[in-house]
């Protein structure tokens, strides 16, 4: 239904990729976009949900993929400005676990030191 | 008591017009905002599985009917599949087995078991109903 580059937008740091969910509905309509969209990950995976406004079990799917798919490089998923609803939805399914949610402060600090060592060395 | 009723075509996108629906249906009727997501999430939920599993293809259709109250809203979802032997609410969690042999589903029927206050499930050999009652008060 609609294209990969409308789907995701990526951000990029040493070792950090951040993909932003652009559809603001992850279902079984989406997932296959989203899917295609995030096949190059990198050791952190953030997914944003910040324009997400609902997810339901087809796009979970979607997600957990990206966990097995991450899990089989060695790398973490993690996920940024996920919504009350959404947080209350991941522990029921216990998501959380395989997929924990980063603070944006968070994140923030760890690429400024990233960068700061590319920088200094 | 207003009743609406919707029948879509088996085909996952129209999916969307019943979850807006319903969505616009509970904030009409007060729901408060996390009810009216429960609301949307639960009917998602149905209504995919109607179609995915209730005859399949644009020649199927699901029926949705609405049925407002003063404190309650019902959603019947009825698909005319071949039925199923049980409602399976028993998936609940992601599991570290269903990551390695890639069971990465099954979640639908837990989740609506969940976020509704009522649900019944009728189902034969000619179709399915499953009937969700939300209340605007948990």
């Amino acid at each position: 239904m609609s294209d990969v580059q409308s789907v995701i937008r990526r951000e990029e740091w040493d070792d950090v990729v951040l993909l932003h969910i652009l559809t603001n509905s992850v279902d079984a309509v989406s997932a296959a976009a989203i899917e295609h969209a995030c096949t190059q990950m990198k050791p952190i995976t953030v997914l944003d949900f910040a324009d997400v406004a609902f997810i339901n079990s087809a796009g979970i799917s979607v997600l957990l993929k990206f966990v097995v798919a991450a899990r089989k490089n060695g790398y973490k998923v993690f996920c940024l400005h996920v919504s009350p609803h959404h947080q209350k939805i991941f522990k029921m399914v216990e998501m959380t676990r395989f997929m924990p949610m980063i603070e944006e402060q968070d994140l923030a600090a760890y690429t400024n030191t990233q960068q700061s060592s590319i920088s200094n060395s | 008591m207003n009743r609406i009723h919707l029948n879509i075509p088996s085909d996952l996108v129209f999916e969307r017009v019943v979850r807006a629906s319903a969505a616009e249906l509970g904030s009409t009727m007060g729901f408060p905002r996390e009810r009216v997501e429960d609301l949307k999430l639960a009917v998602s939920e149905a209504v995919t599985n109607a179609i995915e599993h209730g005859g399949g293809g644009m020649v199927g259709s699901v029926e949705v009917i609405f049925s407002l109250h003063a404190d309650q809203l019902e959603v019947e979802i009825i698909d005319h599949g071949k039925g199923i032997e049980h409602f399976n609410t028993e998936r609940r969690v992601v599991e570290e087995d269903n990551l390695e042999s890639g069971m990465l589903r099954g979640f639908g029927s837990y989740l609506i078991s969940e976020l509704v206050d009522q649900y019944e499930v009728q189902s034969s050999g000619t179709g399915t109903s499953l009937r969700l009652r939300i209340f605007k008060a948990k």
